[in-house]
């Protein structure tokens, strides 16, 4: 019998492990949080990513997902392990029976996160793969070990979320108020469809989601377009670990609890001491700025600066538009293109407008050719500027790949119509509500050609073209036209 | 170190709200000793044991447990817990989980052979969550035991227990005292408390009432227990002063009186084919009763 409490370190240290250990099996034993933690985020990519991206000839598409997927699958273990669990352990009597026993202090919130961080490396991993050996995604070995660090230390402000969570909420309740929190958040933060699809006022409130913050940061170690340096996310998200933590070990000894043992003012002054300086780090700038793809759109709206050369233009410009000077004949039965993602209908429903566009292949091309793109529909007089006809992405994902062009000299297409006057525009630079610059047309029966000499126009970012669209900004009503053998050259 | 203090409360208050649950309440666990703590609902076991546990801090007086306040993870490497209502995860094995709890001690037992002694080799790798609801206070009960402490909680261990289950816990628990562990048990049996302690502490409304061997506390009442068949009517019987309580089973009848003498000599005057009488002292339940209603008169 022991006639005294003392435990060697290396009995303390193998508590701490096997507490850890338990906490994983159960884990994985435990489908409810397996399925969705671990396999919704690949699952999810390779549908999205993935599938849907090859569909549409698009590896760019796989690497913006692969990306915010990685940072979907940070955020769940760290909610759900602590948010559900937490709730109903504590109310099913077991943190209490653990807190009778001499559980060591802090091991019940070790183990956990030490869970959620290795779920979250699992699925880092094995997205890595996917997105390297099936969706073709360009990654350098420096790119794939810096994001699975984002993720993986990313599962700490989703743990502190939900610790609070599983302080505040009963068990029962847990797993609807976890995805009450959960799928929104990651749609907000633009993991699952790029902030540029969504209304102006989700796209300016993106950055109170933590999701954002680490969202921004993996976007910008794969080389996709991003807001913000890495500073300031760390430091948010650092703010937002301590906070919640802060928060939830408040509310949880009110409850009663004693999670850091009997003495937790030291172990809380450690922590707080640890986020503090990942604060101060952070904003001492140690983290780097953004590396990839710097937007200082303070710089882009002031135009003076801009021509004296200042960083915006200094800014890296798109990839180099290819040498091929046809984009689309639309002859091969697809409204692919030679490059980027193809043509798209594009109506002003993102806006919060009601116009429509559809497209469809037609027989009987320009200048005898093959086949045509036919663009449809309807202009509706919901918003005050509608746009409806169809969209072509040069470069990466919709509206955040980038495009250098400068190195042509024309843009052209052949068009055909109802009569009506249509625009050909260039949406580019970096700011995300700049004007496009556009071009009008008259149509009529027969094919005729349209072109531009891109010289003329000083006011665009050809180094960086987003996107180049063919439709019409009313009058409202029905609207019809083909559009055939798009050049760049 | 034979009479030594393992855990005590000392004046312990603690109230909720309007509701006091302890009200100067003392007790003491000695070395080597089974401690039953009996009390009526409500009478402020759970918050006494919750408080010696460190769970609760008094509002006024001390709780220790080893020399240190039970908050200090030292005293409770000493100790193991069975509590009456907790939810462990149904997905792990029982063998896991003794493992897990077993880590937390300096020198627990091998879990193998706390499997063995509580015979639950059989269930050690199916998952808690498929056991019988016996079944899982088993598994409590080894975890309970496997850190091999030297002072134990019991919180009514053999709730849900077939008879079989219930004698081989009792086995174990008086080996456990044999080799000089302490025992702290809560129970709504009393024959469990009858069968196993060497004190009993009765406790209401916040305060202890009454300690000391089940001998002692029989001894407290001063009531006896007359069963015999007779033809006399229940309800005539009930009206006599010397007669506190009165039960029939089937032509029995079982009275319960402070003075068995002079109500034996009444029962012969008027019935004098009385056939088949026992008299007994009453046992600890009789006694429990007596004690907690007292109590309760008092207060009101």
């Amino acid at each position: 019998m022991n006639t005294t409490g003392n435990m060697s370190g290396a009995r303390l240290w193998s508590a701490y492990l096997g507490e850890m250990r338990f906490e994983l099996i159960k884990s994985l034993r435990t489908p409810a949080f397996a399925v969705p933690t671990l396999f919704f985020p690949i699952m999810f990519y390779v549908l999205f990513g993935i599938f849907l991206g090859s569909m549409r000839g698009n590896s760019a598409m796989s690497q913006y997902t692969f990306a915010t997927y990685g940072v979907f699958g940070a955020m769940g273990p760290g909610l759900f392990g602590f948010g559900v669990s937490l709730a109903i352990e504590r109310e099913q009597g077991l943190l209490t029976l653990k807190q009778a026993l001499p559980q060591p202090p802090g091991a019940y919130l070790l183990a956990r996160a030490a869970m959620a961080m290795l779920f979250v490396a699992i699925i880092s991993i094995l997205l890595t793969l996917m997105a390297v050996f099936v969706g073709n995604v360009p990654l350098t070995f420096m790119q794939a070990v810096q994001l699975f660090a984002i993720d993986v230390f990313g599962a700490l402000p989703f743990c502190a979320i939900g610790m609070f969570l599983g302080a505040l909420v009963s068990g029962q309740a847990s797993p609807a108020i976890v995805n009450l929190i959960f799928l929104p958040m990651a749609f907000l933060s633009g993991l699952w469809l790029p902030l540029q699809f969504m209304p102006q006022f989700l796209q300016d409130s993106a950055a109170i989601w933590p999701a954002y913050h680490l969202g921004q940061m993996a976007l910008s170690t794969v080389g996709a377009p991003s807001v913000g340096s890495f500073s300031e996310h760390v430091a948010v998200l650092a703010a937002v670990t301590l906070g919640f933590f802060l928060l939830a070990m408040r509310r949880m000894h009110g409850r009663g609890f004693r999670l850091l043992g009997a003495r937790p003012k030291r172990s809380l002054a450690i922590i707080a001491v640890a986020c503090v300086f990942i604060l101060l780090f952070a904003l001492s700038g140690v983290f780097g700025g953004n590396p990839v793809r710097p937007v200082d759109a303070s710089a882009v709206t002031d135009p003076s600066a801009a021509a004296a050369g200042t960083p915006a233009l200094e800014a890296p410009a798109g990839v180099a538009a290819p040498a091929m000077a046809v984009i689309s004949d639309f002859d091969a039965g697809s409204a692919n293109a030679a490059f980027g993602i193809g043509w798209r209908a594009a109506g002003d429903d993102m806006r919060g407008g009601n116009s429509t566009a559809t497209q469809r292949l037609v027989d009987g091309g320009a200048n005898g050719s093959k086949g045509a793109l036919e663009v449809s529909g309807v202009i509706g007089g919901a918003i005050q500027y509608p746009f409806a006809g169809t969209m072509f992405f040069p470069q990466g994902p919709p509206m955040q790949g980038l495009m250098d062009i400068s190195g042509k000299k024309t843009l052209s297409l052949r068009v055909r119509g109802d009569g009506q006057r249509y625009m050909l525009m260039v949406i580019s630079g970096l700011m995300v509500d700049a004007i496009p610059m556009m071009y009008d047309f008259e149509t009529g029966p027969e094919w005729r050609e349209v072109k531009l000499e891109l010289a003329g126009f000083a006011n665009a970012d050809f180094k960086r073209v987003k996107a180049i669209g063919v439709g019409t900004m009313g009058p409202a009503g029905p609207f019809r036209l083909q559009i055939d053998d798009v050049r760049l050259e | 170190m034979t009479h030594t203090t393992l855990a005590s409360l000392a004046g312990a208050h603690k109230r909720y709200g309007k509701i006091t649950a302890l009200d100067g309440f003392d007790l003491a666990v000695k070395r080597g000793e089974l401690l039953a703590l009996l009390g009526p609902n409500g009478a402020g076991k759970s918050t006494a044991i919750s408080m010696l546990l460190g769970l609760q801090v008094p509002d006024k007086g001390s709780a220790e447990l080893f020399g240190h306040a039970p908050q200090e993870i030292d005293g409770r490497r000493r100790i193991g817990v069975m509590m009456q209502e907790v939810a462990l995860p149904g997905v792990m094995h029982p063998r896991e989980l003794l493992a897990q709890v077993a880590s937390y001690y300096p020198t627990p037992y091998a879990v193998d052979a706390v499997l063995a002694r509580l015979s639950l080799v059989n269930l050690a790798d199916r998952p808690y969550g498929k056991l019988s609801g016996g079944q899982k206070r088993q598994v409590q009960f080894a975890m309970a035991i496997c850190g091999r402490p030297e002072l134990l909680f019991l919180d009514e261990p053999t709730v849900g227990l077939d008879v079989q289950a219930r004698e081989a816990l009792w086995r174990v628990v008086r080996e456990l005292l044999h080799e000089g562990c302490s025992i702290v048990l809560t129970t709504h049996y009393l024959e469990e408390a009858e069968a196993l302690a060497d004190r009993v502490a009765v406790m209401a409304r916040g305060r202890l009432l009454v300690s000391g061997s089940v001998a002692e506390i029989r001894a407290h009442v001063s009531r006896k227990l007359i069963s015999c068949v007779t033809r006399l009517e229940a309800d005539v019987v009930r009206g006599w002063p010397e007669v506190v309580q009165i039960d029939m089973e089937r032509e029995r009848m079982q009275i319960t009186t402070r003075n068995a003498e002079a109500l034996l000599k009444r029962l012969f005057r008027e019935d004098p084919g009385l056939t088949d009488i026992e008299v007994k002292r009453a046992g600890l339940a009789e006694a429990f009763t007596e004690l907690t209603s007292e109590s309760a008169k008092e207060a009101a």
